[in-house]
């Protein structure tokens, strides 16, 4: 059913969603099941790798004490790194992708149902394979970086590095399923008229990062290839004595880190993007820039990687390139800054807590944005690299730009979500605790890194000068930790006792907003037609956003060839050739009808066990190079033999079965 | 072939919307792997480059290792004409492949004589194109076993490293493009491949040109240039 | 809303503020290892940039933050009724914001570029020539013009430059003094330089770090650059460059298999036993000293061997505490000829496999630290803990308890060496063997 009124009113949360049952979660393939999946996962990712950041911070709080043994502190500090990065921020983003990109774009589901689900259980065994390392006591212990030569086997005969290597391996295919996935989604599943330039900001970020995926995580595959052959069967590529060049691992590992570093702050960006135009009553400004500064930040982002590599002594010629482009990044990233500022410049600003965490972000990002900048000229980088310098500049980028977006998000979508408000006085409490928190354990480690500590250290004598800051970062850390915990009470106890949220709780523009909360299984009845960037104000106020213009292509079909041969078109217009006219738009709000999919005669994928099957057995596969090191060739071979085939098996079960039911 | 995809999406009666580029989802993921599998060995194919020249020990791939260098003398490794001849194999196999889909596009066509016959034999270009990634395969598999005997292994020097690994991948990829063509074989005879299977078949297609543009590469940068 | 705007508002007034007290106390004492130093030209150019950075990265900071402070107080939503015009972009403002950091960024890399061909030119020929090769985790010093090797401890003449050839034996290192002059990679199978001219700056003690983690006791690897006059350097180099100060033979009297293992792996090593006789006796009544160093409020003296501890800061002297459980029996009185006798003739404890002492003609391992002048050091093991006696005679019993993961054996009886998980038998060394050990090392000025 399709009404064009605004502000109907809301009976609890009725619409259908699905069956329920650990089974239906297992074999779920649809896009926003398994987003909440990520999300879950991740935030206890998030908890973990939190708890140990906690361990790191008692540790250094004074110096000499002995909270951890140097062993155990390199095990932490490793692991706090890994997690964060590949177990909290990237699957937390991951989350967002799945449950927003298909509504934001109007499509019913991801390009591939169900190799998304594979992602997932992909992400999980790869996370659970990891931490399994803890239980062992051999958990990773060469840094998320993980340089060379340490980490080969003339310098770590342990299991450690093993764990983090096939791990890593692991995870990486789920980032490039996904992406191929997103991509796909993307490029070829937006509703009728919305062309790229009518994309929502979120799914621009999320675009953009998806090619970032796909073009880095190849070269740390192949660097962790080259690490696992030396390991597991005596190649040479980080082998001293046969001449190796540990430069190989860093130009590789920072080929694929630099862009790595968008791939956690762009979507944070993307969310921003959508929070504060939302909360200004105003549409973006600079739409088209802020599409090209995000585009032009990936493609500088793969030009950059050696400013990680300042002290290696690249020579001249080298340090000045790599200087100069990262002096050069720092210009559309300003941009983005400038164009929220002015998004909210005469704006009408609602401080809700998604709104506050997203100016916090912009506040907060200006910082590693400023301290970035600093670490460009290569010279004054060489008193800053391998300091606590550097550890508050990318914890204000990554805690907060990633964190303080995410977190932003995380407010600002539940409602869609769970059809239920988080609270917003806990959250206001949130927001505080961990702005304050965030800003009393990093802003010090500025000071304590210029005075000269160097990271990774997991003691220090006092006398140094750096007593104090420490202190002040480990107090902080107990702030930003109480801050946590507030949003976990508030996310979980939302669920039951929030206020009901209704469609469009916020006022905002995008297409997630016209359907039902939580959406039904189907996202949409039917398809809506996009006219323009901000198709539900156009339905609810159309004089005020008449003035903007809303694409930068005509309003024609422009044909797609490829190769020389036609193979379609593309919509920069409505499908229909009238005149475009709004008030006819075919944007609509629907309400929750309660019908299954099958009722409205929408087709719908099966679930299917077979991507947690394949995922599982590929995992199996991975974990059988640990026995290579307990010297058990046989049980080795048993191992990967039998999950390569049983992989085999199941991806051929998978492939050989339609998506969905013949019709 | 593309043109296969257009009428496949104008004609989805599933109930789904048609895509936003009238391309076919699958297209549009195999691309994108394609991108990624470039970077692959653009990794891999660097990795060679760096390392070249820079082992400490024979064999080396266009010189002999001579004492002192080597304990005993042993000339250069790679042996061009005969990966010529193998390159030419894989070559040959990208022509049966594009035949291949051709016959798979035309099925419902009818044929008149011997000739059309034969180029409509989807089954025929299927094993062909199967066949030659198989010949190409075995001349992998004899390479790798005569380097081996002249004392290359994969742990004797850098050279070796980076060889062996940049070429195993390679070989890796056409393996799984062989299994791949096998299935569609497997489903040609079951019930017989026709138009509407032509994308799954482009699918493999463009792996397998891709496959084979990579060894145009690998040929090009670790075998001829020295 | 009012109390978060002003919160906010406060909070970024004070952030510039601090910095700004910050840099000005920056050369305090209380901050020792800060970078803002102005010892060398090095430092001196750095802090030229940094200097720029800090001011032009303050103006950003107070300029966009301000901006954003301003546009959430003023445009915060009076009425819920509010619809304000939706303005889409304007093209001069966003060629504008464009622009300008461009130029900003444009008076940063200008210096930038002139200091990086500066700092990486090479160093001239007449310049100290010191080689730093990193091990994990400590530190070896040559002087190949001076043919001094020591460890953990650098003396630079005031003035003069030094060229630092830098590589490392195992995995990646970073030698890093910051109020000299930065720091640069050890990369394996590579040779990296630093110079730079301690010229601004008086006879002092500098901490050094390693700055690229290298395992599990990378803050545990420390090192010492002593700054001092040009004359005390000569006298020091006389010295370092003499046998060791006890129970040195002349060079011609060993007959010694070396015991040399270049790649660095080989725990131990075989050793042909010269004639005993080829030991020279030399007065056994060397006293146990728990300073190393030179009495306190004496003059640099004429010879001058080591830096003087009554001139060394608080945070020149490592305070890392002990093991608990790990003591000595500090009453037992060492006996340097039955240190050396034990150590050279019954191969006790193992120490020829690994370290070397010049007029020794046993002692000639490469794996460990050069000890021909140890007793003229301020520190031990990575510069961790203070070279007296007792921290002598703790490490020589268990080394592994004391710093983790080291290479280094435990070697007292009935102590537990946490690597290998084991006790050590009733065979090792007992305390008067050690107390003897450590009599004869702190005999070696």
């Amino acid at each position: 059913m399709a009404i064009t009124a605004t502000a109907p009113a809301y009976a609890p949360v009725e619409s259908y969603v699905g069956e329920s049952g650990l089974w239906s979660w297992l074999t779920t393939v649809d896009h926003k099941r398994i987003g909440t999946l990520y999300l879950f996962t991740s935030l206890f990712f998030f908890v973990v790798g939190g708890l140990e950041a906690g361990m790191l911070r008692w540790q250094l709080a004074g110096p000499n004490k002995h909270v951890l043994s140097a062993e155990l502190y390199n095990q932490m500090f490793t692991m706090h790194g890994t997690t964060m990065i590949f177990l909290a921020i990237m699957p937390l983003s991951a989350a967002f992708f799945n449950y927003i990109i298909p509504l934001q774009i109007g499509a019913r589901d991801v390009a591939f149902p169900r190799l998304n689900a594979f992602s997932y259980w992909v992400f999980l065994f790869g996370a659970l394979f990891m931490n399994f390392s803890w239980l062992i006591g051999a958990a990773p212990n060469g840094g998320w970086f993980g340089y060379a030569p340490l980490t080969t086997m003339q310098f770590s005969q342990g299991l450690n590095i093993d764990f983090w290597v096939i791990g890593l391996q692991i995870l990486g295919v789920s980032s490039l399923a996904a992406a191929f996935n997103f991509i796909t989604t993307i490029i070829n599943m937006r509703a009728p008229g919305m062309n790229l330039m009518r994309m929502p900001m979120f799914t621009w970020n999320a675009f953009v990062v998806q090619f970032l995926l796909v073009l880095a995580f190849p070269v740390i595959t192949i660097a962790l290839v080259f690490l696992q052959f030396d390991r597991f069967f005596g190649t040479n590529f980080y082998t001293i004595a046969a001449g190796a060049d540990p430069l190989l691992w860093q130009h590789l590992f920072w080929i694929f880190g630099h862009p790595e570093v968008y791939i956690l702050i762009l979507p944070a960006f993307g969310l921003t993007s959508e929070i504060i135009p939302t909360f200004s009553r105003k549409p973006i400004f600079g739409y088209p820039v802020m599409a090209y500064a995000t585009m032009l930040i990936a493609f500088l982002g793969f030009g950059v990687w050696a400013h990680h590599m300042f002290a290696v002594g690249m020579g001249p010629i080298g340090d000045t390139v790599f200087g100069v482009t990262t002096l050069l990044i720092a210009i559309p990233t300003g941009v983005k800054i400038f164009n929220w500022i002015f998004t909210m410049w005469g704006g009408s600003l609602q401080f809700t807590t998604a709104m506050k965490f997203a100016i916090g972000l912009v506040g907060l990002f200006t910082i590693g944005g400023i301290s970035g900048v600093m670490h460009a000229s290569p010279p004054a980088d060489l008193q800053q690299t391998d300091t606590y310098f550097i550890v508050a500049h990318f914890h204000y980028v990554l805690f907060g730009g990633s964190m303080m977006g995410i977190f932003g998000g995380i407010y600002y979508y539940y409602p869609k979500m769970t059809g239920r408000l988080m609270s917003e006085s806990l959250g206001s409490w949130n927001f505080w605790l961990t702005f304050i928190g965030m800003n009393l354990t990093f802003f010090p480690m500025h000071f304590s890194g210029l005075m000269g500590m160097p990271r990774r250290i997991y003691t220090y004598d006092s006398g140094q000068g750096w007593d104090g800051f420490n202190l002040a970062s480990s107090i902080g850390t107990i702030v930003l930790m109480i801050g946590v915990a507030l949003f976990l009470h508030n996310f979980f106890r939302s669920f039951r006792r929030g206020a009901i949220a209704g469609n469009d709780p916020w006022g905002a523009a995008t297409l997630e907003w016209s359907i039902p909360s939580p959406p039904p299984e189907y996202n949409f009845e039917s398809i809506p037609r996009v006219t323009s960037r901000s198709p539900l104000w156009d339905v609810k106020t159309p004089t005020l956003s008449a003035e903007v213009p809303h694409t930068s292509g005509g309003d024609q079909r422009v044909n797609v060839s490829f190769a020389g041969s036609h193979v379609g078109h593309t919509d920069s217009a409505p499908l229909t050739s009238e005149p475009r006219q709004r008030a006819e738009s075919g944007m609509h709000i629907e309400l929750p009808t309660g019908k299954s999919a099958r009722e409205l005669g929408i087709p719908m994928p099966n679930p299917s066990i077979k991507p947690l099957l394949c995922a599982g057995s590929m995992v199996i596969m991975f974990s059988g190079l640990l026995f290579i090191h307990k010297d058990n060739l046989p049980l080795a071979l048993a191992v990967i033999i039998g999950g390569a085939l049983s992989m085999t098996f199941s991806l051929y079960a998978w492939v050989l079965t339609p998506l969905e039911d013949a019709h | 072939m593309a043109h296969a995809a257009a009428v496949h999406s104008a004609h989805d009666t599933h109930g789904h919307p048609p895509t936003s580029t009238g391309l076919d989802n699958k297209k549009i993921a195999i691309w994108a792997f394609i991108g990624s599998e470039c970077m692959l060995f653009a990794s891999l194919i660097s990795t060679y480059l760096i390392y070249k020249g820079r082992s400490v020990v024979g064999p080396y791939p266009h010189d002999a290792c001579l004492p002192p260098a080597c304990s005993t003398p042993l000339k250069a490794i790679l042996n061009i004409p005969v990966t010529s001849a193998s390159t030419f194999v894989l070559l040959m196999s990208s022509l049966a492949m594009v035949l291949a889909l051709a016959a798979v596009e035309t099925k419902d066509q009818p044929k008149h004589t011997t000739g059309e016959r034969i180029l409509g034999s989807s089954k025929l270009w299927l094993w062909m194109t199967a066949l030659l990634g198989v010949t190409f395969l075995g001349f992998q598999a004899f390479e790798f076993t005569s380097f081996v005997h002249e004392g290359l292994t994969i742990r004797t020097n850098l050279f070796g490293s980076s060889f062996f690994t940049l070429t195993g991948f390679h070989g890796a990829h056409v393996t799984a493009g062989v299994l791949w063509l096998l299935t569609l074989l497997a489903i040609d005879y079951r019930r017989g491949l026709g138009p509407k299977d032509a994308l799954n078949v482009d699918l493999a297609a463009l792996y397998w040109h891709f496959v084979d543009v990579v060894w145009i590469a690998i040929f090009t940068l670790v075998y001829l240039i020295k | 809303m009012p109390l978060p705007p002003r919160l906010r508002r406060h909070h970024a007034a004070a952030l510039p503020a601090l910095l700004a007290i910050f840099i000005a106390g920056c050369a305090n004492a209380d901050y020792p290892n800060s970078v803002f130093t102005r010892f060398t030209e090095f430092n001196r150019d750095i802090g030229y940039l940094f200097k720029l950075l800090i001011y032009l990265g303050t103006f950003v900071f107070i300029f966009v933050e301000g901006i954003l402070l301003y546009t959430i107080f003023k445009f915060r939503r009076k009425s819920d009724s509010e619809r304000p015009k939706h303005v889409h972009g304007n093209t001069t403002l966003e060629i504008l914001w464009t622009a300008i950091p461009a130029v900003i960024l444009a008076f940063i890399a200008v210096p930038t570029v002139r200091t990086i061909f500066k700092s990486q030119a090479v160093a001239s020929a007449d310049a100290l020539q010191v080689e730093v090769i990193g091990h994990q985790w400590w530190w070896e010093f040559r002087y190949p013009q001076y043919q001094i090797t020591t460890a953990n401890e650098i003396y630079l003449p005031v003035g003069r430059k030094v060229n630092f050839k830098l590589t490392t034996q195992d995995v990646l290192h970073s030698f890093s003094i910051p109020q000299l002059g930065g720091k640069r990679d050890l990369i394996t199978n590579h040779v990296n330089y630093l110079w730079f001219t301690p010229d601004s700056v008086g006879e002092g003690a500098w901490n050094g770090f390693c700055a690229e983690f290298c395992g599990t006791s990378h803050g545990n690897m420390h090192f010492r650059v002593f700054t001092v006059a040009p004359s005390n350097f000569e006298g020091w180099a006389a010295n370092q460059q003499k046998m060791a100060a006890f129970g040195a033979v002349a060079p011609a009297a060993a007959s010694v298999v070396p015991v040399s293992t270049p790649d660095g792996t080989a725990r131990g090593s075989a050793v042909a036993l010269p004639a005993a006789t080829g030991i020279a006796a030399a007065t056994p009544t060397v006293p146990v000293v728990t300073n190393p160093t030179h009495p306190a409020g004496t003059a640099v003296p004429a010879t001058f061997v080591s830096f003087p501890y009554d001139k060394l800061g608080v945070h020149n002297i490592p305070q890392t505490p002990l093991p608990e459980g790990l003591t000595f029996n500090e009453s037992l009185k060492g006996d340097p000829q039955r240190g050396l006798d034990f150590m050279t003739k019954q191969m006790g404890g193992g120490c020829v496999g690994c370290h070397m002492i010049n007029g020794n003609p046993v002692m000639r391992g490469v794996i460990g630290p050069n000890l021909t002048h140890v007793a003229s050091r301020t520190t031990l093991a990575g510069g961790i803990y203070p070279n007296d006696a007792k921290h002598l005679a703790l490490w020589v019993k268990n080394a592994r308890w004391m710093k983790p993961g080291v290479i280094m054996p435990t070697l007292g009886a009935g102590q537990y060496d946490p690597i290998t998980k084991t006790y050590i038998p009733k065979t090792g060394l007992n305390d008067q063997q050690i107390a003897d050990i450590v009599a004869y090392l702190q005999a070696l000025k």
